[in-house]
């Protein structure tokens, strides 16, 4: 019984893993294909079954009808890494003072002012593209880093605010209290001893900044011209009449790895116990 | 260690409900009290004032002749224990212990010396680099309570029923810990509780509240001898005082059929009287006679239920072969009989 039970679950796992895995696998052969590999069917086995060709990665660094990658993978790299860090500075900020103090505005009191931060997620992104544009325009950063990095921070706040007043919310008022008979005072209170026990919630929330900020496509692509170009827009500049399915798999690789380090950093994290039993 | 003054000390929380009614009370310097009462009957929030979580409504808080009532809690230097331990989990025993030092930025060498000082004699020694997360729930109370102790100047100790969450077998222990400490290091120490036994065992004072009022305020035998009220006689004891209603006939005071009458003083109202006495305080044998309806053992003792004429009231009476329904003779002792008018304590 406990074998089949076993069996039962390492099946389970690897169907899973092979779901997950296959679309890699996939696009990492065909990264190595060329034309005429890509079509006739399915195949896997380099050498055996199609030609290995290094057409689709040489296109990412300069090739013939391609792009350099480089640029848009450093430009993306600053924007969201900026924009998260300032993102969940201000956030963590603005979360613990909506945990911790008593605000109110107008009609409006603590969940409210916590409300209007989310709320600032649930219009769709179109909405805010022409506003974004002009507010850029206006101050002379469209087709910036410093203007993208400002415009992602609005989008990126109400996540970080989101997820943090939630974890803070989760700190026990006591530990506060403790904190201010022990001298500190608010400031040291909120650096010295509530964010210690909140780190699983800067690390839930700086993951999602990243992975929100890095795989944006409208803004990036509604924001700039031709100076500031960011991954994914310049993976799109890719495409042809021909779809390059080479070229794209491979770029699609690159792109995707920062988050797949990122996922294993997290996955240590959280599998060392970070997480559970943070809070009491 | 500080002599705490409360000076028409009031508070309501702002429903309109006074949670705190205007009261004066000294606490000396070195003293063990204990604020006795049910739930909700107003001692969290004077212990709360005392520490500066809460600014009272009205009236103020002196430590040794100083107002502090505008003073935060980290000025006022007191070191509180909650009844759930509240313990720094990223940090391990050593640095939760040495954290309001750091905080008051103490120099490294004393830090450790104090810490070492105060774990060694808590017992925490071995503990010193481990997680607090890892401890057991009455070793990180003593953490607590070693953070407060940390500090050679700490004004006082509030306790707030630190003891809810141990289990039975440790409950002991702590409290002889926190007696000894008391001693040892001569601190104002406030035990908040709704446990008569802790109150009764750990302070030289108890304060009883109820209702947001302080009831009586006296020493355990005091309190136990002649409760101000007949809710102090309730509420200390087990089992409870007696009370039997009584009336005034001439110049003495009884409870009609049941025998027992002691003389009225003075001025006595003839209405709403309460003839009382402890079950501890009855003796075998007299002029007395109830027949016992229950019967409860208490160690070397038993409780008899007994129904005196139309009154039932208990008695305690070393093990003995008393049962069900046998007739019991007893007496109490004039000067253990107390009298009550309108509840309050008139002789």
């Amino acid at each position: 019984m406990k074998t089949l039970y076993l069996a039962l679950k390492y099946l389970a796992i690897a169907l899973w893993s092979a779901f997950v895995v296959f679309p890699f696998l996939w696009a990492l052969t065909t990264s190595f294909k060329s034309a005429n590999g890509v079509t006739g069917g399915a195949t896997w086995i380099p050498w055996v079954q199609y030609e290995p060709s290094l057409q689709g990665w040489q296109s990412l660094f300069g090739g013939v009808g391609g792009i350099n990658v480089v640029k848009p993978f450093y430009n993306s790299l600053v924007v969201t890494l900026s924009a998260s860090v300032i993102s969940i500075t201000l956030g963590t900020l603005a979360a613990y003072a909506l945990s911790r103090f008593t605000f109110r505005f107008l009609w409006m009191r603590n969940s409210d002012i916590t409300f209007f931060f989310i709320s600032q997620r649930i219009m769709p992104p179109i909405v805010l593209a022409i506003p974004f544009f002009l507010m850029l325009r206006s101050l002379g950063l469209l087709d910036s880093l410093p203007g993208l990095i400002l415009v992602y921070v609005a989008l990126l706040m109400p996540i970080a605010v989101w997820v943090m007043v939630d974890f803070f919310n989760g700190v026990p008022r006591g530990l506060d209290e403790m904190a201010w008979m022990d001298g500190c005072n608010p400031i040291t209170t909120f650096w010295r001893v509530i964010l210690p026990n909140a780190l699983p919630g800067l690390v839930v929330a700086g993951m999602f900044c990243i992975i929100f900020g890095w795989n944006d496509f409208f803004f990036a692509f509604t924001l700039t011209f031709t100076e500031t170009q960011l991954l994914p827009v310049a993976i799109v500049s890719l495409n042809s009449s021909v779809t390059p399915w080479w070229s794209l798999s491979a770029a699609a690789l690159v792109s995707i790895a920062p988050l797949v380090v990122l996922a294993f950093v997290v996955e240590r994290f959280l599998s060392k116990g970070g997480l559970a039993g943070a809070v009491r | 260690m500080a002599e705490i003054r409360l000076a028409k000390l009031a508070h309501s929380y702002g429903n309109g409900t006074n949670a705190l009614k205007p009261l004066d009370m000294t606490w000396r310097d070195g003293g063990t009290y204990a604020l006795l009462g049910p739930s909700g009957c107003g001692k969290s929030t004077m212990l709360n004032i005392i520490s500066g979580l809460l600014k009272p409504s009205e009236g103020r808080v002196l430590f040794d002749g100083q107002d502090v009532t505008d003073k935060d809690t980290g000025a006022r230097n007191i070191a509180q224990v909650f009844q759930v331990p509240v313990i720094y989990r990223s940090m391990t025993v050593g640095e939760n212990l040495a954290f309001p030092l750091v905080c008051r930025r103490v120099p490294t060498p004393r830090i450790k010396a104090r810490v070492e000082a105060i774990a060694e004699r808590l017992g925490l020694s071995r503990h010193l680099n481990s997680r607090a997360v890892a401890l057991t729930a009455d070793q990180k109370q003593l953490i607590s309570l070693g953070r407060g102790l940390v500090r050679e100047d700490v004004s006082a100790v509030l306790l707030d029923e630190p003891l809810t969450v141990i289990d039975p077998q440790m409950k002991f222990e702590l409290r002889k810990i926190l007696k000894d400490i008391n001693r040892e290091f001569r601190l104002t120490m406030v035990l908040v509780t709704h446990d008569q036994n802790e109150a009764l065992t750990f302070a030289d004072t108890v304060v009883v509240m109820n209702h947001g009022e302080v009831i009586q305020a006296g020493t355990p035998q005091e309190l136990f001898e002649r409760p101000a009220t007949t809710h102090v006689g309730t509420f200390i004891g087990s089992p409870a005082m007696n009370f039997l209603p009584a009336v005034h006939e001439g110049d003495r005071v009884l409870v009609p059929g049941a025998g027992l009458s002691r003389t009225a003083p003075a001025d006595l109202p003839t209405t709403d009287l309460t003839l009382a006495f402890r079950p501890e305080h009855a003796v075998a044998g007299g002029p007395l006679a109830g027949t016992v309806t229950r019967i409860w053992f208490e160690g070397a003792d038993q409780v008899l239920a007994l129904s005196v004429g139309d009154a039932s009231l208990r008695i305690r009476a070393v093990a003995g072969a008393e049962t069900v329904g046998a007739i019991v003779r007893f007496d109490v002792p004039q000067d253990c009989l107390r009298l009550y008018h309108q509840g309050r304590l008139v002789a």
